[in-house]
């Protein structure tokens, strides 16, 4: 009977010699199965090492499909996660505190933009006559998926090729920088966060502007690589990207350095993953993108 | 008597019910909480989902639905490509071997066979991620306290599912 019961319900009407014969069969069925397909795992590993665009491409075919399920079900997870925060707030306090917050945002907004210009102008001062930055677009877009747990820290949004979005896009919210597109689909787009093991952002740090790459590696607080013995940093330090590379536009706020010792120096990024929302994807002009959004209009 | 087209139908859909519900958790972990902090250990829902069904119905969730689980999982999840596969792979290899001391166990028995399975799945992810990826071996504490998550939250999906068994696969 357990014989049976073991390979699904339909053979127990067999007679008992039969059982043991297709019993074997499915055995070695499934045996063959489970070689043939680990054999398949490690190939398509082989093709994941070799051909990242046919991946990238697989990876975005099917983000694309599931995007709609994935807007309907990060619905009710925003309305739990407003009602939540409304609890929160639900004290005297709560008015104040939801203006604070505002007024908040709109502050920390002004600060990058003020930060943004200073930079900006030393830059142009030390240049003396120079070309202006090309003008830059951005494109507001919802967080759906957050993909990867504790793997790669990646995020799905709502805005893809047809919004004008395409790869090697910052993507920042008002607080700094959060990612840079890796994959454009559609109707959707990845967002590989600034802490995954595979981002690298070069940066500038502190006032003396040293440059250094950041590097993420999983977690939450990527590390400082490549920081010239001249330009030490120290705790407190404000990272910007440096715009080195032309990798994005010089002056995103990025992070504060809090801890330097003598292997590492840890930055601390202003965005945190889990309350990213809403972000804006930034566009520095790039012409080609940029006809095909005038184009959609 | 013949079955009608309904019927046909119905027990089709009956039968794909592990997959979709696998699909379904699978879904649900990427969407995001919008807490802080909560992204980095989201429990690894499919190795529930799979685990679960490979020992309460492995003729619908055999080698051939895992591997497309897995193939799915690494393609949405961004993880290297194949490891969530192996990973699944393995489990159900696991299980399938030992279906004799699965068959009919009380559930204090599988979960703690979970424990010790997930355990070896996460340890599996980490070190195939590590000579995968470029950069060498991400920190273990994530992926630790994912892993305590996952097992925490077992017993919640198991119920789910083994509800969803007697109400709509028992039946058929």
């Amino acid at each position: 009977m357990p014989d049976a019961e073991r390979y699904g319900g339909t053979i127990v009407k067999q007679p008992t010699g039969q059982i043991s014969r297709l019993g074997t069969v499915k055995y070695l069925v499934q045996r063959f199965a489970f070689l043939s397909l680990i054999g398949l795992t490690f190939a398509l590993m082989l093709i994941g090492k070799a051909d990242t665009i046919l991946v990238e491409r697989a990876r975005m075919a099917v983000s694309d499909a599931v995007t709609p399920i994935l807007r309907v079900m990060a619905e009710p997870a925003a309305v739990i996660s407003q009602f939540v925060t409304n609890l929160h707030e639900l004290a005297a306090i709560r008015e104040q505190n939801a203006d604070l917050r505002e007024a908040n945002t709109l502050l920390l907004e002004w600060q990058a933009v003020a930060q943004t210009l200073e930079s900006e102008n030393s830059q142009l001062r030390g240049l003396l006559g120079t070309v202006n930055d090309p003008e830059t677009r951005s494109v507001t877009a919802r967080v759906v998926a957050d993909y990867g747990g504790a793997f790669a820290q990646s995020v799905l949004i709502t805005a893809g090729s047809r919004n004008g979005v395409a790869k090697g896009q910052a993507v920042t919210t008002a607080e700094g920088l959060a990612g840079r597109i890796t994959q454009a689909g559609y109707r959707s787009s990845r967002v590989l966060l600034i802490t995954d093991i595979n981002s690298r952002i070069p940066v500038s740090v502190g006032e003396a502007g040293g440059r250094a790459i950041l590097s993420g590696d999983n977690s939450s607080r990527p590390k400082l690589n490549y920081l010239g013995a001249k330009s030490a940093a120290a705790p407190g330090d404000r990272v910007v990207t440096s715009g080195d590379a032309g990798a994005f536009l010089p002056g995103l706020p990025v992070g504060r350095v809090v801890s330097v010792d003598e292997k590492n120096v840890v930055v601390e990024p202003f965005v945190s993953r889990g309350r990213l929302q809403y972000v804006e994807v930034l566009d520095f002009g790039l012409t080609g993108i940029l006809a095909e959004i005038d184009r959609a209009d | 008597m013949q079955p009608t087209v309904w019927q046909k139908v119905d027990s089709r859909a009956r039968r794909i019910l592990p997959f979709g519900l696998t699909m379904i958790v699978l879904l649900f972990g990427l969407t995001p909480t919008y807490i802080p902090g909560l992204a980095q250990i989201t429990p690894m829902y499919a190795l529930i989902a799979v685990y679960f069904w490979s020992i309460y119905r492995p003729d619908l969730m055999g080698y051939g639905p895992g591997f497309a689980i897995g193939i799915l999982e690494d393609l949405l999840t961004g993880a290297p490509l194949g490891v969530c596969t192996l990973t699944l792979l393995l489990t159900q290899w696991i299980v399938f071997n030992r279906q004799k001391f699965f068959h009919a166990k009380p559930f204090g028995v599988t979960w703690l066979m979970f424990v010790l399975v997930a355990f070896g799945a996460v340890f599996l992810k980490w070190i195939v991620i590590g000579l995968v990826a470029e950069n060498g071996l991400t920190p273990f504490g994530d992926l630790f306290a994912a892993y305590l998550i996952t097992v925490t939250v077992y017993p919640v999906i198991a119920w789910m599912f083994s509800k969803a068994q007697t109400r709509l696969l028992d039946e058929s």
